[in-house]
């Protein structure tokens, strides 16, 4: 699937870059989970760097309290659902890919048909459950999973993709005890959806994995990067022997 | 022996830091596993989702060596 002569130009900054593969970007299919605070800057980025289809999954709808973050929704959007809105933005942004909308909620049943035919998943979401079944779709798929999670002054990304690594129910398996609703801000959502979006191109453009079996860590209050390395559970729910009988058992 | 426990988010609070903003000190006799250390100052491990020490992952049942920083890292799950 070569350039057109109008994809040299749009891409031309990044093509300079070392080890940039456009032709694979333009072949690659991504599932963004969630369009808010991470998914909305990680789903831009991949867009504008030209990732050929994005298939964006949301069933929110834009409310006053998001726009401190999420960069994709204005004052004028409220009431109005945001897969709609993010695909309409994104779709200006880049007008070369292809975007898909899907308004629903992500559901143990569902999860595997929103990820079906993607080469990727990166992390939109607002919930730890909601990750722990996007990571048993990534596993029943083999399709890697690109986590990313914030609250407060800190931010944690990952790669998943089991057996070459550990999943999200090695590190994580149960349900988090989160007090209240969660304190978060704009430009450490940025950061981190940033990062992510980063891990994604890396993937997208050469398999390689990058971080593997290693959860990043941003502290943001005093500006550190912590690299946490971690192994596989052979007890896991999920991955290892203790998974009941799926799709790769 | 000392141990060090740094945290940060709502964590910090909990663990009452006393050396900075993030770390507490505590004095416990040795071989106490991280589950032993958090009971000791009272510390539901329910609110801590991960633990690591010189960047490694641990779990609950890791003896801390003598002056060893244990990180305990909060639920973080927004997005």
């Amino acid at each position: 699937m070569p350039l057109s002569r109008f994809e040299t130009e749009r891409y031309q900054r990044q093509l300079m870059v070392d080890g940039w593969d456009q032709e694979r970007l333009k072949r690659a299919r991504v599932l963004v989970a969630g369009v808010g605070g991470l998914g909305g800057l990680s789903a831009t980025y991949l867009a504008e760097a030209g990732v050929g289809y994005l298939r964006i999954c949301d069933s929110d709808k834009v409310e006053l309290s998001n726009l401190n973050r999420q960069i994709l929704y204005t004052a004028a959007d409220i009431g109005k659902p945001k897969a709609m809105l993010a695909a309409k933005r994104l779709y200006a942004q880049n007008p070369e890919i292809e975007i898909e909308a899907v308004l629903d909620t992500l559901t143990e049943t569902n999860a595997g048909e929103l990820a079906s035919g993607c080469d990727l998943i990166v992390d939109g979401l607002d919930s730890h459950s909601g990750r722990l079944k996007l990571n048993k779709a990534s596993f029943d798929l083999n399709i890697p999973y690109i986590y990313g999670a914030i609250r407060e002054w800190m931010g944690q990304l990952s790669f998943f993709n089991p057996p070459k690594t550990a999943c999200l129910a090695c590190l994580m398996p149960g349900e988090l005890k989160i007090p209240g609703p969660t304190p978060v801000f704009g430009a450490l959502a940025a950061a981190v959806g940033s990062l992510q979006a980063t891990l994604a191109l890396k993937y997208l453009m050469t398999g390689e994995i990058p971080a593997a079996n290693a959860l990043l860590i941003f502290r943001a209050d005093t500006i550190v990067f912590e690299k946490v390395t971690f192994e596989r559970r052979p007890g896991c729910g999920v991955c290892g022997d203790a998974a009941p009988p799926g799709p790769r058992r | 022996m000392t141990v060090f426990l740094r945290a940060g988010g709502q964590l910090r609070a909990m663990i009452k830091p006393d050396v900075d903003h993030y770390t507490r000190k505590v004095e416990i006799e040795g071989g106490k596993t991280i589950g032993e250390i958090l009971e000791h100052i009272s510390l539901n491990p329910a609110f801590v989702a991960l633990m690591y020490v010189d960047g490694a992952m641990k779990d609950l049942s890791y003896k801390p060596a003598d002056g060893e920083t244990i990180t305990l890292q909060p639920p973080v799950s927004g997005g």
